[in-house]
């Protein structure tokens, strides 16, 4: 890859996209953009309420309910005796007995408390008005239930920020064990961010938002949408006609157009994350983390754009991708400050870096690596069928990913190299499985997990041999396939010691982290703890591998035999682990 | 051979179909809709913890100061928080920092009669924000209890509650934010996949070819749109079927359906007069997402806004200003798509 000649595509991709605009399409987006720019802070003041007037309140004028249902937009006062949700009459309030009367009751309650707490402001004597003052103040716990495991093999964290807290189930509660977690699963509290000490009327406390990185995730990611909008039809607009072919046929390398015309959005990108950094008070660390995000966004959807047939399909891909990837940033995120596993999205490193709560390496690592590498993966896969014959043919997408895969795979080696590569995959795969389950009770999430971990790994250890076999890049024989399988097998194995970073940030102090990614032998000796997973991962490959090399049928029953032998190993290896 | 246009739409959905493209929007929706449902369904479980698992969790507080009295009785009054008196602020110090209680309020009497009460919570853990709302429900109610007592120092007596009956706290979020959301996403793809379709055929140079067919552009618009717009309301009756299936009562669905295909209406007919008059797919598809956004900003700046409207109509509360910006969406909608026509037709010559 030569610098310059990357260089003279990334410019010719933005003076060509500059060019090709026409003047009225230029105009038009200026008038868009104007017009946006006057609607927006009027939406803002005008604070549109979508559950306007969705209530019924009958009530007389002189009632002081009227003034009640007029304080809350919600209800809307109509004459008692038609069809109201809520009646007020002299002699009490009736509601109709349906799920929609009984919540406008409850609108109606609280919408006269805060009725009430505004009449009571303009009474003289405000302390006979307000006759209750809180302060509240937020103050760490020191127990630390889960801890005495977690902290038992050395791996515990200080990275969090914050007290570091797991304070989730106190002892004292009756049944608590069993309820907390469902609680948990709902989202954590943002301490750092929210816990201010507040103090006034008891309305006007408010418990801390506990989904702020929402905000932050919709904040970071959503404009990365236009860019890969704009991305995704620049690539796919070279696949219509031929018209990349004299690029192609140009003295350049595959590597320096892809990396020419991405280049451009890439910037794009990291420019608009650093505004909204900017504007957020976010410093250069969330920018840094957010890079590799969006890099994976661009490099998923170049992979997309590679594939779709046409630009009604290229916008599903589009859309599903930002989708899994907001979804990814976003659900760990969820629980930051509150738990580890919120180490591994990126977003935890942006609201770590607007509190300023400090980020260590291992933590900024765990969160980044994995979609840079997955970005550099899907790039290389893209550009692999960066080529005549793949960009220029309508086929299904299952037929191209086959192609995808199998186009590195030139000698049985290379199988263990491109196993090695996916290990992102697992990685992000595996942690997402992590995210999800950890909530549940372990006596359900370590199964779960296991198989899950099983199909992940032997998915990414066979897929590729599958698809270079099917497109006749290795001879179906027996010993072909022994040799790739032990090859794909010996470079998981080599690969996965790149997981041992999951132990800088303590995320096996988790039970359920430590059956995903330390499965120790207590009491074995160190040389039967390498030896033991290296010829488990070669056996398995080689038995998908052997599959794969007779028919499509035989590689699915092969890969569901190596799955099983997977999971035995791990069940097994876990069983003893745990005791 | 039925009537050219038909010819058409059917094969614009076949398209749709053998590439799969409508499951995967199906699957993007479900996706969406239930994510949306899983934060809120955790917010309200975390706000208030007893709707979501039968079993409330017991809040225990810590109470001193010598207005604990007050205080206390009105923590009690309610199954889900349990009181623990101490002699001494530094003893219920002490006990929150073991952990045997969740919060501290220490509570002392002014001499005004107004009673202060310093709330101590537990920082950072899952369980502030259910702490701090049932301390924020007790310190209410005894506000209200000693408002009644100090009634005779004020002008005007506050509004007696109405009474606390259960009620589904998901119900307002899933005829505002829920359904709206399933309703206007559809009619959203599909003006999206009509600017795709129609910059697919200029940049493929392929629309020539259709109208050797021999087919008007009026013709092929009319029948990729009849496609797309038909789509829309397709999707959402699915969603309100499920939501029917699940519990949900939904009033007029037609209506909810008419303004669906009238909204859709109005994208499509914006995607395909983009696509025709930029001709490039990014550049249209970019001004499109713009224009669509600009579309739900005017609107939401109306007396009721679209969300509003789909709220209104689904929980059957509708108001007359309802039904007429119904008539004015499917006026709008017959008017936008008159427009493309017209356009469609100047650039054939």
């Amino acid at each position: 890859m030569k610098a310059g000649n990357v260089l003279r595509i990334a410019r010719w991709e933005t003076t060509r996209s500059a060019t090709s605009l026409d003047r009225e399409t230029a105009i038009a987006f200026v008038v868009v953009a104007v017009a946006l720019a006057a609607i927006v802070p009027a939406v803002v003041t005008t604070g549109p309420t979508p559950g306007e007037g969705i209530y019924r309140i009958g009530v007389d004028d002189d009632s002081p309910y009227a003034d009640v249902a007029a304080s809350d937009p919600q209800l809307a006062a109509v004459q008692p005796g038609s069809d109201a949700d809520v009646t007020v009459s002299p002699v009490g309030i009736q509601y109709a007995d349906t799920a929609k009367g009984r919540a406008a009751l409850s609108t109606l309650r609280s919408a006269t408390v805060a009725y009430n707490d505004a009449v009571m402001a303009d009474e003289p004597d405000q302390a006979a008005a307000f006759p209750v003052v809180v302060s509240l103040t937020y103050r760490p716990q020191s127990i630390d239930v889960t801890s005495a495991q977690a902290d038992t093999d050395g791996a515990g964290s200080s990275t969090t920020g914050g007290d570091g807290g797991r304070t989730d189930t106190p002892s004292t509660d009756d049944g608590a064990t069993g309820t907390s977690p469902t609680a948990g699963a709902s989202g954590g509290g943002l301490s750092g961010l929210l816990g201010q000490a507040q103090s006034g009327t008891p309305s006007s406390i408010s418990p801390p938002f506990p989904l702020q990185s929402l905000v932050f995730a919709f904040a970071f990611l959503l404009p990365l949408n236009i860019v890969i909008q704009a991305y995704g039809s620049s690539v796919l607009a070279e696949r219509i006609d031929r018209r990349g072919e004299p690029l192609l046929v140009a003295p350049v390398s595959r590597g320096d157009i892809v990396a020419g015309k991405t280049l451009p959005y890439f910037a794009g990108a990291i420019a608009l994350v650093s505004v909204i950094a900017a504007a957020t008070g976010a410093g250069v660390l969330a920018v840094l983390a957010v890079a590799p995000l969006a890099a994976l966004f661009l490099a998923a959807t170049f992979l997309g754009a590679m594939f779709a047939r046409s630009y009604k399909e290229l916008t599903f891909v589009t859309v599903a991708v930002s989708v899994a990837l907001t979804t990814y940033a976003f659900v760990p995120a969820v629980f930051a400050e509150v738990n580890q596993i919120a180490a591994i999205s990126p977003l935890t490193v942006v609201v770590d870096s607007i509190t300023d709560s400090g980020v260590s390496t291992g933590q900024f690592v765990l969160s980044t690596a994995p979609p840079g590498l997955a970005a550099f993966v899907l790039f290389g896969l893209g550009t692999g069928v960066y080529r005549e014959e793949d960009m220029f043919t309508q086929l299904p997408i299952p037929s191209k990913l086959l192609d995808a895969l199998a186009a590195p795979l030139a000698t049985p080696r290379r199988a263990g190299v491109w196993t090695a590569l996916f290990l992102p995959f697992v990685l992000v795969a595996e942690l997402f499985a992590v995210a999800l389950l950890f909530v549940a009770p372990v006596s359900l999430s370590i199964p779960v997990l296991l198989g899950a971990i099983a199909v992940i790994e032997e998915v990414a250890k066979s897929i590729h041999v599958f698809a270079a076999f099917e497109r006749g890049q290795y001879r179906r024989s027996f010993r072909t396939a022994l040799a790739v399988g032990a090859a794909s097998g010996v470079g998981f194995f080599v690969a996965e010691k790149a997981l041992l970073v999951t132990q800088l940030v303590g995320l096996p102090g988790l039970d359920i982290g430590r059956a995903a990614f330390a499965p120790a032998l207590r009491g074995a000796s160190p040389g039967l703890l390498l030896v033991a997973p290296l010829v488990w991962h070669v056996v398995t490959a080689a038995i998908s591998a052997v599959g794969a090399a007779r028919s499509r049928l035989a590689y699915v029953g092969a890969l569901a035999a190596a799955i099983g032998v997977h999971l035995a190993y791990n069940i097994a290896v876990v069983v003893i682990a745990l005791g | 051979m039925g009537n050219p246009r038909v010819v058409l739409a059917r094969r614009t959905l076949g398209s749709l179909r053998s590439e799969k493209t409508i499951v995967l929007a199906l699957v993007i929706q479900l996706f969406i809709a239930g994510f949306s449902s899983f934060l809120v369904v955790g917010l309200v479980s975390l706000y208030d913890p007893g709707t979501a698992n039968g079993d409330a969790l017991t809040v225990s507080v810590g109470v001193t100061g010598n207005a604990s009295s007050d205080v206390a009785a009105t923590i009690a009054d309610d199954d889900s928080r349990s009181v623990v008196p101490y002699p001494s602020q530094a003893a219920a110090s002490a006990a929150f920092q073991r952990g045997d209680v969740q919060a501290l309020v220490h509570a002392t009497r002014q001499p005004g009669g107004r009673i202060l009460a310093a709330a101590t919570a537990p920082e950072g853990s899952f369980r502030t924000t259910l702490v701090v709302t049932e301390l924020k429900g007790a310190l209410s109610t005894l506000e209200r209890e000693r408002r009644a007592d100090l009634d005779h120092r004020l002008e005007r007596t506050p509004v007696d509650l109405p009474p606390d009956e259960r009620s589904n706290p998901y119900f307002s979020f899933t005829y505002t934010v829920l359904l709206p959301l399933l309703a206007f996403l559809p009619a959203f793809i599909s003006g999206s996949v009509m600017a795709d379709s129609m910059a697919e055929e200029l940049e493929r140079d392929t629309l020539s070819l259709l109208r050797v067919a021999p087919l008007s552009l009026p013709e092929i618009v009319d029948g990729k749109a009849i496609a797309l717009v038909g789509l829309a309301p397709a999707q959402v009756a699915l969603w309100l079927l499920l939501l029917w299936l699940n519990g949900t009562h939904i009033a007029n669905p037609l209506a909810l359906l008419a303004l669906v295909a009238g909204v859709a209406a109005v994208l499509v007919a914006t995607g395909a007069a983009l696509a025709l008059r930029v001709g490039a797919r990014r550049e249209a598809q970019l001004l499109y997402s713009f224009v669509a956004l600009a579309v739900f900003g005017v609107a939401s700046l109306l007396p009721q806004s679209p969300q509003n409207l789909i709220a209104r109509l689904a929980v059957d509360s509708p108001t007359t200003l309802t039904w007429g910006l119904l008539g004015v969406a499917l006026t709008v909608a017959a008017a936008s798509y008159t427009g493309l026509r017209w356009l469609a037709g100047g650039a054939e010559t």
